[in-house]
């Protein structure tokens, strides 16, 4: 399933959500802009002007073409605009995580872990 | 026998799924506080001061990274730790040998090296004196991202492979049914036959 090579480098965590969960994120100290000439941050503020196709080419990034990252924090509400991305994603690594917003509390209705453990239970 | 296995999985599997609830309700709990401290630093900041994207610092490098330890079976564990300032540059003059780009860039970054300790600090971004509360979210976003955040993705994981090690067993399970099944009928058919009708009528 993950090769050992694929892990290894992974070891930022990455950031898409509104601007207060974003802030909050990086004053714990997880921001990262690479050095060179393609500066690339580890994360990206979301908006109501933030277009899904933007979300989603930043979650790309994140997951498919980026090896260096190992956790995908992304608020709830914004992984319900490409809801069909993050539930259609399985690779082990990185592993993606949905966290709660200041506006959008938790619903665990649609927690992927909560979603599997009815799928065991209920087969 | 199979069947044991099978509930010494799910048993684990409730253990875990028990922990990944504990540890969501104290992420939202952590979170909330972050966002509240935020929202009260941009209520007290002056001159309509707010604390976001407009003072990153566009070239800040992560002060916390990740680490993660895979086991014989596979299982990821999922670990954040606080990189002293002079790792990274450790990572980058050990990496030299495999980039030339970053061996150029290595030469360049001595002199800068005592800059960037002191601005390691996310804090510093909005100005030397930070106010309280968003020092307050700072703490609080590290223990998130320090203690909570990795817990509940190791979780995640570990709950990921039960789930394939239970249906796995549950093939297995079934598989034996079928075969016992076979046996049953072959001894008899016409035992079997009278049993099926009452259990298609309910």
């Amino acid at each position: 399933m993950a090769s050992h090579a694929d892990f290894k480098d992974r070891q930022f965590l990455a950031v898409i959500g509104d601007e207060d969960s974003v802030t909050g994120l990086l004053l714990a100290g997880i921001g990262h802009v690479t050095t060179g000439a393609d500066a690339q941050k580890n994360f990206l503020v979301v908006d109501n002007k933030t277009d899904n196709a933007a979300i989603e080419s930043a979650f790309e990034s994140f997951t498919e073409e980026r090896k260096d990252i190992g956790i995908v924090l992304i608020n709830q509400h914004v992984a319900d605009r490409i809801r069909h991305r993050i539930d259609s994603y399985t690779a082990a690594f990185p592993t993606v995580l949905e966290i709660p917003s200041k506006d959008h509390p938790y619903d665990p209705e649609k927690d992927s872990v909560l979603r599997r453990v009815r799928r065991l239970f209920g087969e | 026998m199979e069947q044991q296995h099978i509930d010494e999985l799910l048993e684990r599997y409730l253990g875990l799924l028990n922990e990944y609830t504990v540890l969501r309700q104290s992420l939202s709990q952590v979170q909330s506080g972050v966002y509240q401290n935020i929202a009260r630093a941009n209520f007290s900041g002056e001159r309509g001061m707010r604390y976001g994207q407009d003072h990153y610092d566009e070239r800040m490098q992560a002060a916390r990274r990740l680490t993660i330890s895979v086991d014989d079976k596979l299982q990821p564990t999922f670990a954040v730790i606080d990189v002293p300032a002079e790792e990274p540059e450790e990572e980058k003059a050990k990496a030299s040998g495999e980039t030339e780009k970053q061996g150029d860039e290595e030469d360049s970054e001595k002199p800068a090296r005592k800059k960037n300790k002191k601005n390691k600090n996310p804090l510093h971004w909005f100005g030397l004196f930070a106010p309280m509360p968003l020092r307050t979210a700072q703490t609080q976003s590290v223990q998130a991202v320090e203690e909570v955040i990795p817990r509940l993705v190791s979780i995640n994981a570990e709950m990921l492979n039960l789930e394939i090690e239970v249906r796995r067993a549950r093939k297995r399970r079934a598989k034996a049914e079928a075969v016992a099944e076979k046996k049953g009928e072959a001894r008899g058919v016409t035992d079997t036959q009278p049993q099926k009708a009452p259990v298609e009528a309910s």
